[in-house]
């Protein structure tokens, strides 16, 4: 068997490879060879994943463990740096760096000409080194590394383009943002430290700890720390995977590279709090007010980011908001302690959301840059794989039956009714925002791929179809979006391997979880039919309302009045509640404080020299003096000294 | 024999210098660079030995006591660290300063390597009055650097830093010559003798004396008149130094005589951690707000150190590694940070971070090491920094849940203004620069800043390295070995 340090190495190569090529290649004008850089880019990734296969194919069932060295080694502290290969990270592992094999391909022929080609592989490759130690460490200190890693290499590529402001304060904004969160992730571990230790920090000695019947005891006098523990847990989650309230930087990252938004933002990063909640299912299942938290959490943000998306004109906008609300999907069957549906979601989405955005770069890059959908339409007869691709990610995302987002959708839904608190309603809550994805997204492919063109005519006649390189990742994305749910279609009698390959991970703790709930038995028939009828009636509202003439295209494409108020509604609430009180505390002590103390000072300053010129003018004319004022000086601090001190 | 090379073979090196040529700066900067090397070899030989004391030499008698002063030197855990920064941001800075001062180099080699050997002789001196010699000899140097290669304002800067930093320390003199006169001995465990013999008053009034001196030097909230603007005015590769190694000295003077004499007094050591909160939080939000390049780097430099005194007096068990480890990346990142705002100035002709931008498109090479050392000094895990500060806030957290939070919030706030700071320098279009012809970072220095900034990735990823030298050692230990070893000569 190969070692499991093999998996992060190969994109650490490729970092240094890339930033070394990055930086020799600086001095001149056309920057690196293109074709060198991208086999670069492309073959480490390609290595990692299939290590990552290979280890898949003969992993045994508990799992594989490699502990490396010790990282931090203190009498009170011990974190090893290990990895943990189980049948969460191998799913995770599978799909993060075949995803990002996929995209990094798409990316050469989407970056081409980019002075910066170089640079953009480096992180991407950076990017994936930090996710999977995120996914295959076996401890919560290591998963922080990745998990401020990927924040980093986040902030790096929305910025990406740094000669315009706005994308550098996008990138800013999203670092600070998960920052908030990765300190309540930092907290959770202080937390878990006070209950017993660093060793808790560990998964396997947590799960240990936390199912030992010999510790109940102690874990029931320790419940509040816990609880709190779980909580801030889910607060760094609501940062990277963008929920309420730490969502407002999604959108904004947009301004990166498609490619990234499609591989970072949509596939791989924002689903790690996800990934974190599974990993925690023990913990979690014994604090059932934290689960109920995240599960109010996710309908909350899956809702409101749904109705955000309906009044978004860039094509990537909505797609962000997408994310937003699938993640809140994702949230909610968490919160019902369904963590294999969730992970099932997120393999799923996986597919079709960087299908939709990989889609949706052709668009633009077609376009020449043009996202706003209000200034296309039509574009289905002169892209048609572009537009196929797009239409499976669609049928994927509103869960059309057969596709990959029917299932997991589904199963979600399904589990929601059958063990939630309340079930009924959160069932409700859920198929409703499903129907609104439907209108969103019927929308979007409707502006897009259907009725007339809309932009100008300059750049219509530089619509052409994506080249081979951007098109063969999109579909093997788009055949994933069809078939990858029949992994675990509910169903098919028998189709549930992606469920028993978690079940060593998650099972116990869905056993806890499921034994304090009364059975509901109702067909899983039911379900998928009305999750069908869902989908069918917001592909009806949204060809009702939108596949007619638009108006022609006035603004920016913001959105604007009442839809502005509820998009930026957590913007203004963080602007409120953090950005104006930490301006005008830095304000008080800069101007007020700050001048009371220099104000001070020079006052010291100038009596010292108003002192220093009387001495001096005493010393030009009466040295005497002086001398005798010194020797008195002198005296008096010796005489103290002695008094006092130790001779008396 | 190292320890005394380490201290008196600087201020030998410095006489040397004298004798060098002050018309042919690249001979000069060869034999400074090369002495410079030679000392940072040295730091690291000691490293390796970690424990080792010289035979006291016995200085005098202080008059007005019974107590015979010895120049004596120790080594151990911390600081051997405390040396190993000293001389490789001195050599650093020597390096850094070819491209500044041309033929004015000689003079300044001259006060920089005065400068290094009182920064090891206050590192390393064991006896009470020998650290106090050279912790005022410090000054010397370092205001006359800045007086004669400063900014604009240099005159009042180094004015104000001279006589805010004297002024502070006077009243320890005082102080540890009462403390003298009633002790036996001049070592920190003399000094604790002496002072438990003392009443309830003038216990506060000794402490209080001995804090204002490392309360100024750190410096900590509200003792830091002086520090951004002598951190702005001063050149550089002195900025560097100040920031990188000499600050480290009020904190060390904090850890290695303030904690051990006075350390039963728990109220005021817990007012002590509340003033590094405050200051952390202070030299953060006025971060925020700096619109100078090189006094937002003072002010996150002073939030830094506020951090490690809250540390240092939060009394945790996990407090030692936790702030040696923020020292040395501190020390690390916060000296290259000012040597690449240098270069940065040099480029734009300004300190205004406005007149500043886009120097990452037009020097890829310079953005990315300035970009690196930004990252590494918000303290991102795989850096020296996070270990230093993940610590930090462990040992916080043990004393409370509001502390902890604070220095949660520095983290936050460490994020906004590093992020700003790189947007504004590196960041931008490049058009505010792009009249003036294009300069390249000299590889040399680029070189020599990423040697420390690969530093802070080896120390992040095998913090054993720094942590090693404490092994197991406590404080009490330190203290007890230092008292044994003089009662032995």
């Amino acid at each position: 068997m190969i070692p499991l340090w093999l998996i992060p190495l190969f994109p650490i190569i490729g970092t240094i490879a890339l930033t070394t090529i990055a930086l020799s290649s600086s001095g001149s004008k056309q920057g690196p060879a293109e074709g060198v850089t991208g086999a670069v880019a492309v073959f480490f990734p390609l290595l990692s994943f299939v290590s990552v296969l290979v280890l898949s194919l003969g992993m045994p069932l508990e799992g594989i463990r490699q502990t490396l060295g010790t990282w931090i080694s203190l009498p009170a502290f011990q974190v090893d740096i290990g990895f943990l290969f189980d049948g969460l990270s191998r799913i995770m592992l599978l799909f993060v760096t075949g995803i990002t094999t996929l995209i990094a391909f798409y990316s050469i022929g989407y970056m081409r000409g980019d002075k910066s080609f170089a640079r953009y592989f480096a992180y991407i490759n950076l990017f994936l080194f930090s996710m999977i130690i995120l996914v295959l460490s076996d401890s919560l200190p290591l998963t922080f590394l990745g998990w401020e890693g990927v924040g980093l290499c986040s902030y790096l590529l929305i910025g990406f383009w740094h000669a315009d402001a706005k994308n550098s304060k996008a990138g800013n904004k999203a670092f600070i943002v998960n920052r908030v969160g990765d300190v309540g992730f930092l907290f959770g571990m202080l937390c878990l430290i006070s209950i017993g230790g660093s060793a808790l920090l560990s998964y396997d000695y947590l799960n240990a700890w936390l199912l030992n019947p010999v510790s109940a005891e102690m874990i029931g006098t320790a419940m509040p720390l816990l609880s709190l523990a779980g909580i801030l847990f889910f607060f760094g989650c609501t940062g990277k995977s963008a929920q309420i309230p730490l969502l407002t930087w999604l959108p904004d990252a947009m301004a990166g590279p498609t490619p990234v938004s499609a591989l970072i933002h949509a596939a791989t990063m924002v689903t790690s709090g996800v990934y974190l909640l599974a990993r925690l299912s023990n913990l979690l299942v014994l604090i059932p007010i934290v689960l109920n938290v995240i599960l109010f959490v996710g309908l909350l943000t899956a809702f409101w980011a749904a109705i955000a998306g309906l009044f978004q004109n860039d094509i990537k906008k909505v797609l962000a908001y997408s994310t937003i609300s699938q993640l809140g999907f994702m949230f909610m069957a968490a919160g019902v302690a369904a963590f294999d549906v969730s992970i099932f979601h997120v393999f799923t989405h996986s597919f079709f959301k960087a299908a939709l955005f990989l889609g949706a770069g052709a668009v633009i890059h077609s376009l020449t840059g043009e996202q706003d959908m209000r200034r296309m339409g039509g574009l289905i007869k002169k892209m048609p794989w572009t537009s196929l691709v797009m239409i499976f990610g669609f049928l994927a995302i509103i869960g059309f039956p057969g596709f990959a987002g029917f299932w997991s959708k589904d199963l979600i839904l399904e589990k929601l009714y059958v063990s939630g608190p309340m079930g009924p309603f959160l069932y409700g809550g859920a198929l409703l925002t499903a129907v609104i994805t439907a209108v969103y997204m019927g929308r979007l492919i409707i502006m897009t791929f259907f009725g007339k063109y809309r932009g100008s005519a300059e750049k219509e006649a530089h619509i052409h179809e994506a080249p081979a390189t951007m098109l063969i990742p999109m579909l093997v994305l788009s055949i994933g979006s069809a078939f990858a749910g029949f992994l675990w279609a509910g169903l098919i009698p028998g189709a549930e391997i992606f469920r028993e390959m978690l079940a060593p991970v998650v099972g116990a703790a869905q056993a806890h979880a499921s034994s304090a709930h009364a059975a509901v038995h109702l067909s899983p028939w039911v379900f998928a039919a009305l999750g069908t009828l869902a989908a069918l009636l917001g592909m009806f509202i949204a060809w009702k309302l939108f596949m007619r003439p638009m108006p022609e295209a006035k603004g920016d494409g913001e959105p604007e009045g009442f839809r502005a108020s509820w998009t930026f509604a957590f913007d203004t609430l963080h602007k409120w509640i953090a950005v104006i009180p930490t301006k005008a505390m830095a304000w008080f002590l800069d101007v007020v404080i700050n001048n009371i103390i220099l104000a001070a000072q020079w006052l010291t300053m100038g009596i010292i020299e108003i002192l220093g010129d009387g001495v001096r003018s005493l010393q030009v004319r009466k040295v005497g003096l002086q001398m005798a004022l010194s020797l008195f000086g002198m005296t008096l601090v010796i005489a103290l000294v002695v008094i006092y001190g130790g001779l008396l | 024999m190292l320890l005394h090379l380490l201290v008196l073979a600087p201020f030998a090196v410095a006489l040397l210098m004298v004798a060098t040529s002050g018309f042919d700066s690249k001979s000069t900067s060869r034999i400074a660079i090369l002495f410079g090397a030679i000392f940072t070899a040295l730091s690291i030989r000691l490293i390796t030995v970690g424990y080792a004391a010289t035979s006291p030499i016995e200085w005098f008698t202080l008059p007005g006591t019974s107590t015979t002063l010895y120049y004596s030197l120790i080594s151990q855990g911390i600081n051997v660290w405390m040396v190993f920064l000293s001389t490789t941001v001195s050599l650093i800075a020597l390096i850094a300063a070819r491209e500044s001062f041309g033929n004015n180099y000689k003079n300044f080699a001259i006060g920089i390597f005065a400068l290094l050997g009182a920064m090891n002789g206050t590192f390393l001196a064991s006896d009470a009055v020998l650290f106090f010699f050279f912790f005022e000899a410090m000054v010397v140097p370092a205001a006359i650097l800045i007086a004669a290669y400063g900014g604009k304002d240099r005159k009042a800067a180094a004015m104000n830093f001279a006589i805010y930093t004297l002024a502070g320390s006077a009243p320890m003199a005082i102080a540890l010559w009462y403390l003298l006169s009633v002790g036996t001995g001049s070592s920190a465990g003399h000094l604790f003798m002496a002072y438990q013999g003392v009443s309830a008053p003038i216990q506060t009034l000794l402490f209080v004396s001995f804090a204002l001196a490392f309360l100024v030097k750190t410096p900590l909230f509200p003792f830091h008149g002086w520090q951004a603007q002598a951190y702005a005015e001063a050149p550089a590769p002195l900025s560097a130094v100040l920031a990188g190694a000499m600050s480290k000295a009020g904190v060390y003077g904090f850890f290695f005589w303030v904690l051990p004499i006075f350390g039963s007094d728990s109220s005021m050591m817990n007012l002590m951690m509340w003033i590094g909160l405050f200051t952390a939080v202070y030299g953060a939000l006025m971060a925020l707000r700096a619109t100078d390049a090189k006094k937002l780097l003072a002010f996150s430099s002073m939030g830094h150190l506020g951090l490690a005194i809250a540390a240092i007096f939060s009394l945790s068990p996990t407090m030692i590694p936790a702030v040696l480890v923020l020292l040395v990346a501190h020390g690390l990142s916060s000296s290259s940070q000012f040597i690449l705002t240098g270069v940065a100035e040099r480029f734009a002709e300004s300190r205004e971070l406005k007149k500043m931008g886009g120097l990452a498109a037009r020097n890829p090479v310079f953005g990315f090491l300035f970009g690196f050392a930004c990252i590494a000094a918000l303290a991102v895990p795989g850096t020296a920094g996070f270990i230093g500060e993940f610590l930090i806030l462990l040992s916080l957290w043990q004393v409370g849940p509001v502390p902890a939070i604070l220095a949660g919030l520095c983290l936050i706030l460490s994020a906004v203004y590093m992020l700003r700071f790189i947007q504004a320098v590196i960041f931008g279009k490049a058009d505010k620069v792009e009249t003036r012809p294009c300069h390249k970072i000299s590889p040399f220095d680029a070189a020599a800043v990423g040697v420390l900034l690969l530093l802070l990735v080896v120390f992040g990823v095998r913090p054993a390295l720094i942590m090693d030298s404490l092994n197991g050692a406590t404080q009490d230990e330190v203290v007890a070995d230092m008292e044994d070893s003089e009662d032995v000569f």
